[in-house]
């Protein structure tokens, strides 16, 4: 502690800087560019205080806390010299500007008398150049006006130190300076991602949010999770009217800390889709009609109990939603469980990260990552695996990079150069289904060089002499053909991920989405037993979940063969019953790639799809199509008329967004966090929640369903998952908490198996042979076809391409290498066409060396190109999720193939 | 591993990135105090776009790029150390310096440990001849104390302050003094790397040094040094601008702690010394740090060199030892101005208080120099004539403040601009309103108090000197 005197009074302080001591205090000094999210930089001097003793004033963002300074914030020096360097920076600022509330500066210059029509104007353009100062008023959502630039670099030093994306350069010098692109020309053209942390930031106006320009101000600002990727980001999201007009993140949110992504921050227009279905609607003779809540319900349950009657409870199935909350999703697998009598529950884990869960279940006991984001601080190395978080967990991306800028050490495994593979140390550039032998021949290195933990090993593992003799024949050598990289950077990357402690993976859908899934996932956790990187801050396996709620809508028993808390039904039916009142049916349920199965054999009558155009995302979707129309009753619950039911729907219900409902979402950390409704629900829409309820009301299942907030389904839910008891909705109004979390006491836990995992002190290493996928190139096929996610759309696109995301990414891209293309005679944006065996699709080429020769990657995110036609005949042999990563292909020029056209 | 964060954005900071070193004429301080002397040249300078400042020509001023001739250089002590050699041609080669005994020292301190340069330069009292007067010794110890494996020294060569021209001399004529002596710095705070900054307004110079670090090669036994040609930038003698832009980063100057000795050059241990400094340390490591000590005066020890403007009866280089008057060197070394009296002058560039001539007792040392008002500096010395208006210079220096800034401090960046505004109104048109008075007065204020840096508040420091100096010139232009 040190004793100051500040203003003439005398204070404690703990240290740090002047500044942080004074607003500790409350004692406010102006400040342009100070930000709590990055380093201070002295520049603006407005911060500046007196110190006795000394003939200059201070900066107090810089200058630490003394023991017995004598601090003045507001002498009669300080005060004059402030209003100086207010007026030095009004004189360059457009004088016809009106005051606006929101931004620092013009609060300053109102508290400070300085009024802009009055100070003249000293440069009225750009001095180095005589041209007008950069502006950009194109960008879907940042407006650029650097005429009212104060120079505080801000959006420099946010774009560098928080998302590390260094768009934002300073440009000549002194009174010339001016901040534009890295490119210097427009934001759309730069290496810019949209993230608009510098608009957040901004303090003049210069870079702000243009949808609030364009829409006025956010009226109201209400507390909730982020709707796209699993990362969990807290955020305001600001409305006006009834509209949600911005996003603005939370300083105190432990997953984002200040920062969203385009798509958290902006993508949230979808809400208000003119072509957004407000209405329960039928389809009758090809034709839909709009009928009323009570109508629906009444034709829906007809259908169902008809259904029921004839064919028993294996003949209905419902599929939950990773888009709704935790409770909606308990609700989903309680009416398929209780109303339907069925076990034939899934969501679309079950085509992500299944293989996740399962391995990670398995092997060290439960099915979730280890750890926590505010781990990646911590670990001094990363191995990221068949994972792109810099555009798929824009959040996570940004963190893991600047670890990675200030010494962190990272191996990629990735078939393609992802933006992460650009900064890593080893970058290990497989080929697409080469997972298993790979960290196989890693486990080898490791094990052969000596850089295990030997403690570990003793203390926690079991059979690693069976694990040594099982690898012995792993060989780098033996490795490197089969996964087309060198055995020298299979031991460089061995070497990197042991050489630091602690050392984190993440892994993502490049790991899971193959024949050897979950095997591949278990091969991971092989190499962080072996070095020791478990149950420790700043390690951990680590899967990054694809969607904001896929954790959660699985957790809550949206499975088959599992209840609320990913627990075997066997193990708790007995408990379920009892707070069901009901029977929980023991007949073994079908993943949703089996009742896909049993829909083409005509056992599966029914199909009730939450949330989940399962048409267009599921692989092979001409197969899926022919299964789809043998279903006698497909319910589409939706926000809009998606694929699934333009194609085969029967049935409609309207369901709301996220920003109008309350509950609570699961993140890719174990955390749960607070949905809460922004704007009032839009038409005739209901929440997931109260469409079920009120349905499983119609069919004869009030008393079991009446619950009249998403709070109540909660307290159920914590009463039939016992390591949820603890999380109450009182306990999360701020930042969540996450699982295990037993009771009301229970801090939650960041990092599980610190003592031992659930299955013991010791877990297994695991010995897994390599059975390549049956998906192979032929010289017809003579393709491999991988595809993901692409930053500024998500999954089918429902939500990001009904947003200004559209005009940043407008359609799917197939990226291949630059030789490929030429030998094909393909030139850059041309449309081809590629088939696979199992079907075909026709999509623009982007030519990048991002993928290796003789390998594609497509996004599928636009309904137009239906990427999904062509992907993956195959399935994870353990849980049986399609390998969307493999699918061999052909590239043909379309017959009268258009003349190329260059990049817009 | 880490790309590239830098690019065509770092270049624009520089003026001099584009701009050939030929017809040029020069803007610096010693050039306007002798623009009467050649009209037409001095109009040119203010025309041209960019400017350039100071050319290193300043006994021949006003100078263009073109200029020819050589400055006299003189030796006011016996056994000259720095300026040794630099009256003449013949140690510009290795083997001509080896002949002057050059690298004797060197061969001399890699027999001992390295400790023992760095003890020797402790005694020696050498203390930096770039503007600071940092104590050399202090430094070397800093870095030497350092254990990191990667070091670094780096010789700034960057001589930006108007009307020195004492490091260019050095470099053209005995450029293996330099070479040896960041040798023998490396050697002493085990640094394998050094780097030469040296400003593009001295192509002799980069010729010189270039063809002497291709010759010391094979003495310099696996040191490396790099020569790295600066684009034009006054900020950059700095020295922690310097490594930024080594470092090819936007060169501001970065707030410290830490210091360069702890965090330099890509974040290791770096020793940044100027010309003048390093080109000591040969000679006290042949005669020792107590030799080097026994000379001088008070706390400024051993040797210094000062340049002389064009205005003197005898411009150039002279080598004297600390404590004679300041007198002396101007009138009996220098020989008084051609035209007559001395109206004023500046010493060590013009971020510091402009001298007057009743003050011309004051004995040349660091401290006796700052009390009053004044500096060492570099130890370059303008002297103004009675054709000098004083709010010309302020408008002069003020200009080339503005346009020097780097801009990251808010009263530098407009501050600087809008007081030049001011005094060039004061001085070409008409004198200041109340309100002009008050805002000009603000603003320096401001710049005295609140700049980031030395630059801003060694130009309110020059004002405020001439307005107390000169207060019977000045005054009556603001009401």
């Amino acid at each position: 502690m040190f004793l100051v005197m500040i203003n003439g009074k005398d204070h404690e302080c703990s240290g740090g800087t002047i500044l942080e001591a004074l607003r500790a205090l409350d004692i406010q000094v102006p400040t342009l560019c100070h930000d709590p999210r990055i380093l201070p930089t002295g520049a603006c001097r407005l911060c500046s205080v007196e110190i006795e003793g000394q003939e200059r004033l201070v900066a107090s963002c810089t200058t630490p806390v003394a023991q017995g300074m004598r601090i003045w914030t507001h002498s009669e020096k300080v005060e004059a010299d402030r209003r100086t360097n207010l007026t030095l920076l009004a004189r360059n600022y457009p004088a016809e500007e009106c005051y606006d509330e929101h931004l620092e500066f013009h609060r300053y210059l109102r508290q400070y008398g300085i009024d802009l029509t009055r100070v003249g104007r000293i440069f009225k353009l750009a001095p180095a150049t005589d041209e007008p100062r950069f502006t950009d008023f194109d960008h879907p959502y940042l407006r650029v006006d650097m005429d009212k630039c104060v120079h505080c670099y801000r959006c420099i030093r946010i774009c560098n130190e928080v998302q590390g994306q260094f768009v934002w350069r300073a440009w000549n010098r002194g009174d010339r300076t001016e901040i534009r692109p890295d490119t210097g020309g427009p934001l759309l053209d730069s290496s810019c991602v949209s993230c608009g942390a510098c608009a957040d930031t901004c303090p003049s106006g210069a870079i702000t949010d243009r949808l609030v320009v364009e829409k006025g101000a956010p009226t109201e600002w209400t507390r909730t999770t982020c709707a796209y990727c699993g990362t969990g980001c807290e955020m305001l999201v600001g409305t006006r009217g009834g509209e949600v007009i911005v996003a603005k993140p939370l300083l105190d949110a432990p997953v984002n800390k200040g920062h969203l992504c385009v798509k958290g921050r902006y993508a949230h227009r979808f809400a208000h889709a003119k072509d957004r279905i407000t209405q329960p609607m039928i389809r009758r003779d090809g034709e839909w009609h709009e009928v009323s809540w009570p109508e629906v319900y009444l034709y829906i349950a007809d259908r169902l109990h008809a259904i029921l009657a004839e064919s028993g409870p294996s003949a209905v199935g419902v599929l939950g939603s990773a888009r709704a909350t935790n409770e909606e999703n308990y609700l989903a697998q309680k009416f398929a469980r209780v109303v339907l009598g069925s076990n034939n529950i899934d969501c679309c884990a079950r085509v992500c990260h299944a293989p996740s869960a399962a391995a990670l279940k398995a092997t060290l006991g439960t099915g979730a990552a280890t750890n926590s984001f505010n781990d990646i601080e911590i670990a001094q190395g990363f191995l990221v695996a068949g994972a792109n978080p810099t555009e798929n967990h824009p959040i996570v991306g940004a963190r893991i990079k600047q670890q990675v800028l200030k010494g962190a050490k990272l191996v990629v495994v990735d078939p393609r150069r992802t933006e992460l593979a650009r900064f890593a140390d080893v970058h290990l550039q497989i080929r697409p289904g080469t997972n298993v032998p790979t960290f196989h021949a890693i486990a080898h290195a490791l094990i052969e060089s000596g850089a295990v933990d030997e403690e570990f090993i003793r203390e926690r593992t079991d059979d690693f002499e069976g694990f040594r003799d099982f690898i012995r024949n792993w060989t780098p050598e033996r490795v490197a053909p089969i996964a087309g990289v060198t055995a020298e950077d299979i031991r460089k990357a061995a070497a990197v991920y042991a050489s630091v402690k602690p050392a984190m993976i993440f892994h993502g859908l490049g790991m899971t989405e193959h024949t050897q899934g979950t095997e591949g996932v278990q091969c991971l956790v092989n190499l962080a037993l072996l070095t020791g990187n478990l149950g420790k801050p700043g390690s951990g396996e680590n899967p990054l979940r694809g969607q904001n709620n896929v954790q959660g809508s699985a957790h809550m028993g949206c499975e088959p063969s599992n209840l609320a808390g990913y627990t075997p039904i066997s193990q708790v039916a007995d408990l379920v019953e009892k707070i069901w009142k009901a029977p929980v049916p023991r007949e073994q349920g079908l993943t949703w790639m089996k009742m896909l199965d049993a829909a083409s054999e005509g056992s599966l009558r029914a199909l009730y799809a939450i949330g989940y155009d399962v048409y267009f995302s599921n692989p092979r979707s001409d197969e899926t199509k022919k299964a789809l129309e043998k279903l006698e009753l497909v319910i589409v619950q939706d926000l809009f008329l998606n694929e699934t039911a333009k194609a085969v729907g029967h049935v409609f219900l309207p369901a709301c967004s996220s920003y109008e409902k309350d509950g609570t979402f699961m993140n890719s950390e174990r955390r749960v966090q607070r949905v809460r409704q922004c704007i009032p629900l839009v038409g005739d829409s209901k929440s997931d929640w109260v469409i079920l309820k009120e349905l499983a009301a119609t069919m004869g299942f009030k008393d079991a369903f009446d619950f009249d907030s998403p709070e109540a389904i909660w307290n159920e839910v914590r009463q039939v998952w016992k390591a949820g008891a603890g999380i109450s909705y009182e306990r999360i109004e701020h930042n969540g908490l996450q699982w295990p979390c037993l009771d009301e006491e229970h801090p939650g836990t960041t990092i599980l198996h610190a003592k031992q995992f659930p299955i013991g002190v010791r877990a297994n290493f695991s010995k897994i042979d390599y059975l390549p996928t049956p998906e192979v190139t032929t010289d017809e096929y003579p393709f491999i076809l991988n595809t993901g996610r692409t930053l500024a759309q998500f999954n089918a696109g429902t939500m990001s391409m009904r947003t200004g995301n559209a005009r940043i990414r407008p359609t799917d891209l197939l990226e291949m290498h630059p030789c490929d293309a030429m030998l094909l005679q393909i030139h850059d944006h041309e449309k081809v066409r590629i088939t696979s065996r199992y079907g075909t699709a026709e999509i623009p080429v982007q030519l990048t060396d991002k993928v290796r020769r003789g390998e594609l990657f497509a996004t599928f995110h636009d309904p137009k190109v239906f990427t999904n036609r062509v992907t993956g005949g195959q399935r994870d042999r353990v849980v049986g999720s399609p390998e969307y990563k493999v699918t061999a292909v052909r590239v043909e020029r379309l017959e009268q193939a258009a003349p190329a056209i260059s990049k817009p | 591993m880490k790309p590239a964060l830098t690019g065509r954005e770092v270049d624009s900071f520089y003026h001099l990135s584009d701009v050939p070193m030929d017809h040029r004429c020069c803007r610096g301080t010693s050039c306007f105090a002798a623009k009467h002397l050649d009209g037409a040249t001095w109009r040119k300078a203010l025309e041209q776009s960019p400017p350039v400042y100071c050319l290193g020509k300043c006994y021949a001023s006003p100078s263009t790029t073109e200029t020819t001739g050589d400055p006299p250089v003189q030796f006011a002590c016996s056994d000259p150390i720095v300026l040794a050699g630099v009256d003449a041609f013949d140690q510009q080669s290795l083997e001509g310096y080896c002949r002057h005994g050059g690298y004797s020292a060197l061969e001399k301190a890699r027999a001992s440990a390295p400790e023992k340069t760095v003890a020797e330069v402790e005694l020696s009292q050498l203390r930096g001849r770039g503007g600071a007067g940092f104590p050399a010794g202090r430094k070397w110890r800093s870095v030497f104390c350092e254990s990191a494996v990667t070091k670094y020294v780096v010789a700034n060569a960057d001589e930006g302050d108007h009307g020195t021209y004492i490091d260019r001399f050095i470099m053209e004529r005995v450029p293996h003094r330099l070479i040896e002596a960041l040798a023998l710095a490396g050697h002493a705070v085990g640094a394998r790397k050094g780097y030469i900054y040296l400003r593009k307004e001295y192509p002799v110079a980069e010729a010189a040094v270039r063809k002497a670090m291709g010759e010391a090669e094979s003495v310099l036994a696996g040191f490396e040094i790099e020569l790295i040609i600066g684009q034009g930038s006054y900020v950059c003698g700095e020295e922690t601008s310097l490594l930024n832009s080594i470092e090819h980063r936007r060169p501001e100057v970065r707030a410290r702690p830490p210091y360069p000795t702890a965090h330099g050059l890509f974040n290791m241990p770096t020793l940044v010394n100027n010309v003048e400094t390093l080109a000591s340390i040969p000679w006290i490591v042949l005669h020792n740090g107590a030799a080097y000590a026994a000379r001088g005066f008070s706390r400024s020890r051993g040797t210094k060199a000062v340049s002389l403007n064009s205005l003197f009866k005898r411009p150039g280089l002279y080598e004297l030892e600390f404590g004679v008057p300041l007198r002396y060197i101007l009138e009996e070394l220098g020989g008084g101005l051609v035209s007559g009296d001395f109206k004023a002058a500046i010493v060590g560039g013009p971020l510091a208080g402009l001298i007057h001539p009743s003050e011309f007792d004051v004995p040349f040392g660091f401290e006796e120099m700052a009390a009053i008002g004044g500096a060492m500096g570099h130890g370059g010395i303008v002297a103004f004539d009675s054709n000098t208006r004083m709010l010309e210079l302020l408008a002069h220096i003020f200009d080339f403040g503005a346009i020097e800034s780097c801009g990251k401090c808010t009263p530098c960046r407009h501050g600087t601009r809008r007081a030049q505004q001011l005094f060039a109104t004061a001085a070409y048109e008409r004198h200041l309103s109340d309100e002009e008075s008050r805002e000009l007065r603000s603003i320096l204020n401001a710049l005295a108090r609140t700049s980031l840096c030395g630059h801003g508040t060694g130009l309110a420091v020059f004002a405020e000197s001439i307005f107390e100096k000169f207060a019977e010139e000045v005054a009556p232009c603001f009401s």
